[in-house]
């Protein structure tokens, strides 16, 4: 025991017990070092930055929530709709615990959604924070995942309808489709063998994932450091003892800023879980208050509203679409080849490329490529980090018409998101298709878009006002 | 760009209003009954009497209509009719395959019916079911006899008939933006039932009421905790706040 | 910014107040998220309603001839005994752990039941068919006389065949057996002549 610290015997019992734990368990005392008490984060952080913190939050109460309900309910076809009623009714505040996880599974939408929109404001996802990006991706991507399979649980007609069509998507995938969904389904039609799968995977095999994921995500933030508003880097000036003169320990300052958020957050989380739990029916669909039916579909299906956005652009790619997107690649070809100055076979590669792609989409139903773009508009987020050229990080420094760009993103994002709630309609279907085009070209132009006007000088310090 | 958010902006009204009743006629507004009591256990009585019989509420307990002022003995005396104990859920006195048999389809149970037949832009359930049950009219070329203008062609004969009596609707033709449309105009009376209309709105108000308050009995209590929840973390909120100011003032 | 403000208590009396005021609040607010949580392990209205009071006609029950029910998932036994069982029950008293149900009678006996019969009416037995050592169910032995693991004088009673216990008219265990306690007698009434309730001794 040479390494162990000594400590004096007049020195008080819980000054003896931690001194024990921290000669057993030193890494403990060292994780709360770098990770709280010792974490510089920089002082200008602003209502954006709270947002982490609550989807952690989140993570916690619908995990707790989970754990209660699966004491209840019933992963069995026949027996599932029961048990949640049976939850409901019959169990002894089981219907604060329902209501606390239905309501806590948009909450984590909604948080998460913010969450990532700071990430687009602030360049969070630029170098050295990559990795912190990719894994957030990869969290965001797992989450629709955990979402989707617990929807299914309650056994309602959206449940088994909205399963059924998601399932059916991979059917459209060429060759492997049809046994590919027969293997997810576990059966010809989504049922009971489905649910029991969907329940496993939504319990435990998804959840430690994203435990994982979580503790990756917030490694990788610390081992670099946060940014902030102003985009620029703390580390670059730091004082004799090696701390950067903007940052602040961790804890006690964003602890007591984000006990204040969490509280704030509580209040809006609790005035709809005990006033409005349905919400209008986009946190609790109506039809899903209807036993599953296998042999009659609801009139109107619609996925959760978190999905509605992605599912506004599968519903967009129409063999019309199609052609339209045909023609973009070969626009986007012909434009490479022409304008840039590249090696003779890299233009081949290009048009050799282009080429087979267009072939694809005019020999591959329009039904696969709304699955394609329903699954690249969330992948493209992960190559964010590469597409954005702009020299500046943060919103507030570059441009002034970046910010009317980004207004212009997240209003075509909500009507995208709108326009998946409703039934298809002409008007609505055309709106898809250009919002769709504007969501993809927001991307795929950002290398040439981010470098257009001048931006803005970036101080060195941030701008900070004590309060 | 003002231009493009206002064509956006108008281009969605466009399509809320374009979205129209599908089938059926406007619902009208329920009255919302579930804080009267006496209500509430006139429509469970109603409830009891007259959808029991082919539809099962099977998740709701006879024992839980002690929440609506009635008493076991009370619920023992004029709601159990069959074997059932005060501590079982309604079950329907009919046998679902028999059901099946005269009805074509499985009456459906009631317990959440009136969460399940909310619709956004519409109406809540209870609106869809206040006008459902007041519509119903004779009509000799459905098998049941029965139609009803909410529910255009519904399996389901007229429960009620004999408190409301025998209707038909009356319509008239009316020009309509340059084109003849069918419109709705009142009912005409075959035969009286034993109720007055007054009386049969007034009852099927409660009896819509009380499948409301079935649906979500745990509805005021949920509420009145809500209240107490809310003070405490407005008060928590105050304190987190002042916790925060008294830490970030030592912060230039 | 210095870097040791790993301080619990903080020497700034603004920050302790607040400090202790967000605590205390936070606690209780903790204890009231827990409440919910905790009494949700309770017995659900299903479990109550399957755990309800069980009516049982025991006008068809033939003098000697025993009748089990089920009562929150236990057998409950109703035996309508003879004069001549009857009779058995003082001479056993000497051979008993506890004759006279003075042991946790709460837990066994109800005060209706404290007497040598152990019941409300003589002629009706109503018991938990459950054995008190580990919860296996006693047979019948209503024979009396010498048999295979019973004394030479048994006067006849109930048999565990897990670990031996033996139990007498009135379900009461013998003595130096692995037994402890008496048979329970679950809480009863009478409806009336020919029904019993079972699980309820006061009227709702």
């Amino acid at each position: 025991m040479a390494d162990f610290k000594e400590i004096s015997p007049n020195a008080s019992a819980t000054a003896k017990l931690t001194n024990w734990f921290e000669n057993r368990l030193p890494t403990a005392f060292d994780m709360y070092k770098v990770h709280m008490s010792e974490y510089y984060a920089p002082k200008n952080f602003n209502f954006w930055y709270v947002f982490g913190s609550l989807a952690m939050l989140v993570l916690v109460i619908q995990i707790v929530t989970g754990i209660f309900l699966v004491m209840h309910y019933k992963p069995d076809a026949a027996l599932a709709f029961g048990s949640v009623e049976y939850i409901m009714r019959d169990v002894p505040w089981g219907w604060l615990i329902r209501y606390m996880h239905s309501t806590g599974a948009s909450a984590f939408f909604v948080v998460v959604y913010l969450h990532m929109f700071r990430g687009l404001l602030y360049g969070s996802y630029r170098k050295p924070r990559e990795l912190v990006w990719i894994f957030g991706c990869a969290i965001f991507l797992c989450l629709m995942g955990e979402a989707f399979m617990g929807y299914l649980l309650p056994w309602g007609q959206m449940s088994y309808w909205g399963a059924q069509v998601i399932v059916n998507l991979f059917t459209a995938v060429p060759f492997v489709g049809p046994d590919l969904a027969l293997l997810i389904r576990g059966d010809y039609v989504v049922g009971d063998a489905t649910l029991n799968r969907f329940f496993s995977f939504h319990v435990i095999a998804v959840p430690l994932v994203l435990l994982g994921l979580v503790v990756a995500h917030l490694m990788a933030l610390h081992d670099v450091g946060s940014n902030n508003p102003d985009g620029i880097e703390i580390k670059a000036t730091k004082d004799d003892k090696g701390i950067p003169l903007d940052g602040i320990p961790f804890h006690p300052y964003y602890s007591v800023h984000d006990i204040f958020a969490v509280c704030v957050f509580l209040m809006v989380f609790s005035a709809v879980i005990f006033f409005a739990p349905e919400f209008g029916g986009y946190f609790l669909e109506y039809n899903n208050f209807i036993p599953a039916d296998p042999l009659k579909t609801p009139l109107h299906i619609a996925p959760v509203w978190y999905f509605t956005p992605y599912y506004s652009m599968l519903r967009a790619i129409t063999s019309e679409m199609v052609l339209v997107l045909i023609a973009c690649v070969v626009g986007a070809a012909g434009f490479s080849v022409i304008k840039f100055k590249l090696p003779a076979i890299l233009k081949a590669v290009i048009v050799g490329g282009a080429v087979v792609v267009v072939a694809m989409m005019l020999s591959i139903d329009a039904k696969f490529w709304g699955v394609v773009a329903m699954g690249g508009a969330v992948v493209i987020l992960f190559f964010l980090p590469w597409l954005d050229k702009c020299p500046v990080k943060s919103i507030r420094y570059r441009p002034s018409w970046h910010k009317y760009l980004y207004g212009v993103f997240v209003i075509i994002f909500v009507i995208l998101a709108y326009l998946g709630t409703q039934p298809p309609t002409p008007v609505g279907e055309r709106l898809s298709q250009a919002g769709t085009l504007f969501y993809f070209g927001f991307f795929l132009l950002m290398p040439w878009w981010s470098r257009i006007g001048k931006a803005k000088p970036v101080p060195t310090r941030v701008n900070f006002t004590a309060h | 760009m003002k231009k493009i958010l206002i064509t956006l902006l108008m281009a969605l009204g466009f399509i809320a209003g374009a979205h129209a009743n599908s089938g059926g006629i406007a619902w009208d507004k329920a009255p919302d009954r579930t804080n009267d009591l006496a209500a509430l256990q006139n429509g469970a009585k109603l409830f009891a009497n007259y959808c029991l019989n082919c539809h099962s509420a099977a998740f709701m307990r006879f024992n839980r209509l002690k929440d609506i002022g009635l008493t076991e003995q009370q619920i023992k005396d004029n709601l159990l009719f069959t074997n059932a104990k005060v501590g079982d859920t309604m079950k329907a006195a009919i046998d679902p395959k028999q059901a099946k048999d005269w009805f074509g389809a499985n009456p459906p149970d009631l317990t959440v019916i009136a969460r399940s037949r909310s619709a956004q832009g519409q109406g809540t359930g209870a609106d869809y079911l206040y006008t459902y049950l007041r519509t119903y009219f004779v009509d000799d070329t459905k098998p049941t006899g029965w139609d009803n203008l909410a529910f255009p062609s519904v399996g389901m004969p007229h429960a009620l008939w004999e408190l409301q009596g025998k209707r038909v609707p009356v319509y008239e033709t009316v020009t309509e933006h340059g084109h003849e449309a069918h419109v709705f105009k009142g009912w005409e009376q075959l035969t009286p039932g034993t109720m007055t209309a007054e009386q049969y709105d007034q009852a099927v108000g409660d009896l819509v009421s009380y499948m409301q308050w079935m649906s979500e009995p745990v509805k005021n209590t949920r509420i009145r905790v809500g209240f107490g929840v809310m003070v405490f973390l407005l008060f928590m909120t105050f304190i987190a706040w002042r916790l925060n100011a008294a830490y970030w003032k030592d912060v230039k | 910014m210095s870097a040791s403000l790993v301080d619990i208590q903080p020497s700034d009396p603004s920050k302790r107040t607040w400090l202790i005021a967000s605590s205390c609040a936070g606690a209780v607010g903790v204890g009231a998220v827990a409440v919910p949580f905790i009494s949700s392990f309770e017995p659900s209205e299903r479990a109550k309603a399957a755990g309800a009071a069980v009516e049982v006609d025991i006008s068809g029950i033939k003098p000697g001839e025993k009748l089990t029910v089920e009562w929150r998932g236990k057998p409950v036994w109703i035996l309508r005994r003879t004069p001549e069982q009857l009779a058995t029950l003082p001479k056993n008293d000497a051979e008993l752990a506890d004759p006279q149900s003075k042991r946790k009678p709460d837990e066994f006996t109800p005060v209706y039941a404290r007497n040598e019969a152990r019941s409300i009416k003589p002629e009706y037995f109503v018991a938990v068919g459950i054995c008190t050592h580990l919860g296996c169910s006693p047979s019948d032995k209503f024979q009396s006389g010498p048999q295979p693991s019973l004394p030479n004088d048994w006067q006849g009673g109930f048999f565990c065949p897990c670990h031996g216990s033996t139990f007498d008219f009135a379900g009461r265990v013998f003595k130096n057996k692995p037994a402890p306690d008496n048979l329970e007698v679950p809480p009863h009434m009478y409806l009336s002549d020919s029904k019993l309730l079972i699980g309820e001794d006061k009227k709702a």
